[in-house]
């Protein structure tokens, strides 16, 4: 796993000592050669997990997410570019260096094996989101909206810490290869089923779960570019990785404790979908539309089938993708016209019919057209929890048309129609923008041509 | 003040502390503090206006009255034990008294109401000399009585400590009253884990003390006291303002800075020892110092601040020169990865 991290770290000397003109040739060329790296943990030969030493590893779970966030470093890269062109040069080379201290502490997050391993880097990924939200944002909520994103984090993952240490006080360690094969049924007790909540509210609400929600909306819309790109992408699938690797400890309080949690997420995913109907503001409607697929990914995850199981990955990375491609078309809207408002920048089919092509493909994949990997994320997750309980069919069929509403929405008032009078003289489309959203579309593309590498460990 | 009088004043200060943490007979250890605390009304008062002679006043008769508590429990335990060694105290009523006494002396709840008006009234050395160094002597005290102290008192005073610490700073612009509530809610984090792991009370002393030291030589070097004036630090050197953000996150307690060590390894004693609610409270009470240490990273570091115009065209001054702030910094930040070494502690 060194052969990862250490290009990753040595990226920031990479960029504090390259030239002007070189910094994101540099960045980029190298963090593509990384990512292609990280590819060949795709091949798991066995059941069990590839182990690189007692403090990494990588299993089906982690190593599409892991290939997912080394993609993304590149893509990130390339986003930023237009936006931070008029900085001073240290700048430039500060916000790389987040974006590469935050990629650094995610490659370790997901091949962590030690559960309080996982923790520290799971909370040290939020100083550098913080940093790039706070410093590099464009509006004034952006303040709020960093205090947000800290503190409903920092609260729901506090109990996580005491509770980690618990059952490893416990069991005798917290080493996730060895729990594999300790596992025991947790006891019956009021102390056990505040162990269940402390575990699983971090993740809730870094998923985030519906009632817990609020700092989504305001981290993504305040967040530049490649903050929402990998707020979206990466670390909302924190959460669901960290739920899926915990809730094989917490065995049997989950099948009565995840009640509340599934009402909360059937229930949401209806209601953020709906709301997405009624917004104005672009990456607002995305920020909400990732909420839902969240909320499918919680359900997934806490109905614990091994169908299921296979729907929360696809859907996790699917979604990643999807999403930090809808994140950057909005971008180049708000480049072009500094607005976020989608009916001003209306009718851009007739002004820019290439990126009107990314928007449609991005519009299918969010609303799961066959034979995308969203569609193969959604359906297992719909087809498992409709053996779970019948009723629920209502609710994701319900949610499935919302979601196909919205996306249609976004594409119609954004791309068809007559454009505005005011934005006919827009830049025209950069390469860099094109190949962006190429680089989005192909791995998309690709995946519904095999997608048992994203299928996880129940395949 | 004459440098030779100022030296001789300091190492009054320092030989009075050494004497309370070297001594094994009760009545040097008093003889220590009383010392400490003569000498260090000088430095209190180095710059002579009503606002330091405040300031002192206010220390003194604390400290004093400390002092003669801390007797009293003396003589008590005398009374009881019939000897003058400090190994523990035989009398539960000299226990609590004794507890109380240093209480007053760290700054705990409920005998905080010293430390902010205190800190606020002296200059930003003198703050720092109060805050760091005279934390020493009465904890290593506790720690010398540690096995016999109530835990009823001590828990409470910690948890309320911690509490204080928090909402007291939140309406705080001053920065040295932000200093002395952060100092108020860190002794109450030390204070907690002494009866389970002394050991851990001393480490959290020793990251304490580097990541004040770091924060108030920060503030010396941009000569700032109030949150206004550490927000032009942008203009003069911006690199202090990027130190002041990592030393801020790294005392509210955040991975993966060294300031979260100490926490974690409260917590993971205190969880050893079967009391799962008190550390997730005063885990979660800590985030309320973060609120208050965001803000000021906010004004300082993340936004450029509101200022007018012909502060970007201030003077600059011949740079003062920080002792040690590059192992400092170092320090207070990224030491977490030496977690493991913590065993040589034992």
């Amino acid at each position: 796993m060194l052969k990862i991290i250490i290009p990753t770290i040595m990226l920031m000397p990479l960029t504090w000592l390259s030239k002007k003109n070189m910094i994101w040739i540099n960045t980029t060329t190298y963090s593509l050669l990384i990512s292609l790296i990280s590819l060949s943990l795709l091949n798991q030969p066995s059941n069990n997990s590839l182990n690189f030493s007692l403090m990494f590893f990588s299993d089906p779970l982690s190593a599409p997410l892991l290939v997912l966030t080394t993609w993304l470093l590149p893509l990130m890269l390339m986003a930023s570019q237009h936006h931070l062109s008029k900085e001073p040069l240290t700048r430039k080379k500060l916000y790389i260096t987040m974006l590469t201290m935050l990629q650094t502490f995610l490659i370790m997050t997901f091949t962590a094996t030690e559960l309080i391993s996982f923790y520290i880097l799971f909370e040290a990924t939020l100083v550098p989101t913080l940093i790039i939200i706070t410093r590099w944002g464009n509006q004034t909520e952006r303040l709020n909206a960093g205090l947000y994103f800290l503190f409903y984090t920092l609260m729901g993952s506090l109990p996580l810490l005491v509770a980690l240490i618990s059952i490893q006080n416990l069991t005798g360690s917290l080493n996730f290869l060895l729990i594999q094969y300790w596992n025991q049924a947790l006891p019956d007790s009021w102390s056990n089923i505040f162990l269940w909540l402390a575990c699983m509210m971090a993740f809730m609400v870094k998923m985030p779960l519906y009632g817990l929600h609020l700092w989504l909306p305001k981290a993504h819309v305040e967040a530049p570019i490649a903050g929402s790109m990998v707020l979206a992408a990466i670390l909302l699938k924190l959460g669901g990785y960290g739920m899926l690797r915990i809730t094989t400890m917490l065995n049997p309080q989950t099948s009565f404790m995840a009640y509340p949690f599934l009402m909360l997420s059937l229930w949401g995913m209806i209601m953020t979908s709906s709301i997405c109907l009624r917004q104005t503001d672009l990456k607002s409607l995305i920020a909400y539309s990732s909420v839902s697929h969240m909320a499918l990914v919680i359900v997934a995850v806490l109905i614990q089938t091994p169908w299921s199981y296979m729907g929360a990955t696809a859907l996790m990375i699917a979604h990643g993708l999807t999403s930090s491609m809808l994140f950057c078309l909005a971008n180049s809207n708000y480049e072009r016209t500094h607005s976020r408002t989608m009916i001003l920048a209306r009718g851009l089919q007739t002004l820019l019919p290439l990126m009107a092509a990314w928007w449609l493909l991005a519009s299918l994949t969010n609303l799961a057209l066959p034979p995308s990997i969203n569609l193969i994320g959604e359906l297992f997750v719909v087809m498992s929890s409709f053996s779970w309980s019948n009723i629920t069919i209502i609710l994701m069929g319900a949610n499935i048309t919302i979601t196909a509403l919205y996306s249609l929405y976004m594409l119609i008032t954004t791309q068809r129609g007559k454009y505005t009078h005011h934005i006919n003289s827009i830049k025209p489309s950069f390469t860099r923008e094109n190949a962006l959203m190429a680089l989005h579309m192909t791995p998309l593309l690709l995946l519904s041509l095999n997608p048992k590498i994203i299928l996880g460990f129940t395949y | 003040m004459n440098p030779l009088i100022f030296t001789t004043i300091l190492m009054t200060v320092l030989l009075g502390t050494m004497i309370v943490m070297m001594s094994s007979h009760w009545l040097m250890i008093w003889i220590g503090f009383e010392m400490n605390l003569l000498a260090i009304i000088p430095i209190l008062m180095k710059k002579y206006n009503p606002r330091t002679m405040e300031a002192s006043t206010k220390y003194f008769l604390t400290q004093a009255t400390a002092s003669m508590l801390l007797m009293m429990a003396i003589i008590i335990n005398l009374m009881h034990s019939g000897q003058w060694t400090i190994t523990k105290v035989f009398n539960p009523t000299a226990s609590i008294i004794m507890t109380s006494a240093l209480a007053m002396k760290l700054g705990l709840t409920p005998f905080h109401f010293w430390v902010p008006e205190v800190t606020q009234g002296i200059s930003l050395t003198s703050g720092l000399i109060l805050l760091t160094w005279q934390k020493l002597a009465p904890m290593s005290i506790l720690y010398q009585i540690s096995p016999s102290i109530n835990l009823n008192i001590l828990l409470t005073m910690a948890v309320l400590s911690i509490l204080v610490g928090g909402w007291g700073g939140l309406n705080q612009t001053q920065l040295r009253k932000i200093m002395a509530y952060s100092s108020i809610a860190h002794m109450g984090w030390m204070t907690a884990v002494l009866v389970y792991s002394p050991t851990l009370t001393m480490l959290n002393m020793l990251i304490y003390i580097m990541m004040t030291l770091t924060m108030f030589m920060l503030f010396i070097h941009s000569s700032s006291t109030t949150t206004l004036s550490l927000s032009h630090t942008w203009n003069k050197t911006p690199l202090t303002t990027t130190l002041i953000l990592i030393t801020l996150l790294s005392m509210g307690g955040l991975p993966p800075l060294s300031g979260f060590m100490p926490k974690w390894m409260i917590i993971q004693e205190l969880t050893k020892n079967s009391s799962i609610i008190l550390p997730t409270l005063m885990a979660i009470m800590a985030l309320l110092n973060l609120y208050f240490y965001m803000r000021l990273t906010y004004s300082t570091s993340l936004t450029m601040f509101p200022s007018t115009n012909n502060m970007k065209m201030k003077w600059q001054f011949e740079t003062k020169r920080i002792t040690l702030l590059p192992p400092l910094i170092v320090m207070s930040s990224l030491l977490l990865p030496l977690t493991p070494m913590l065993s040589i502690l034992d």
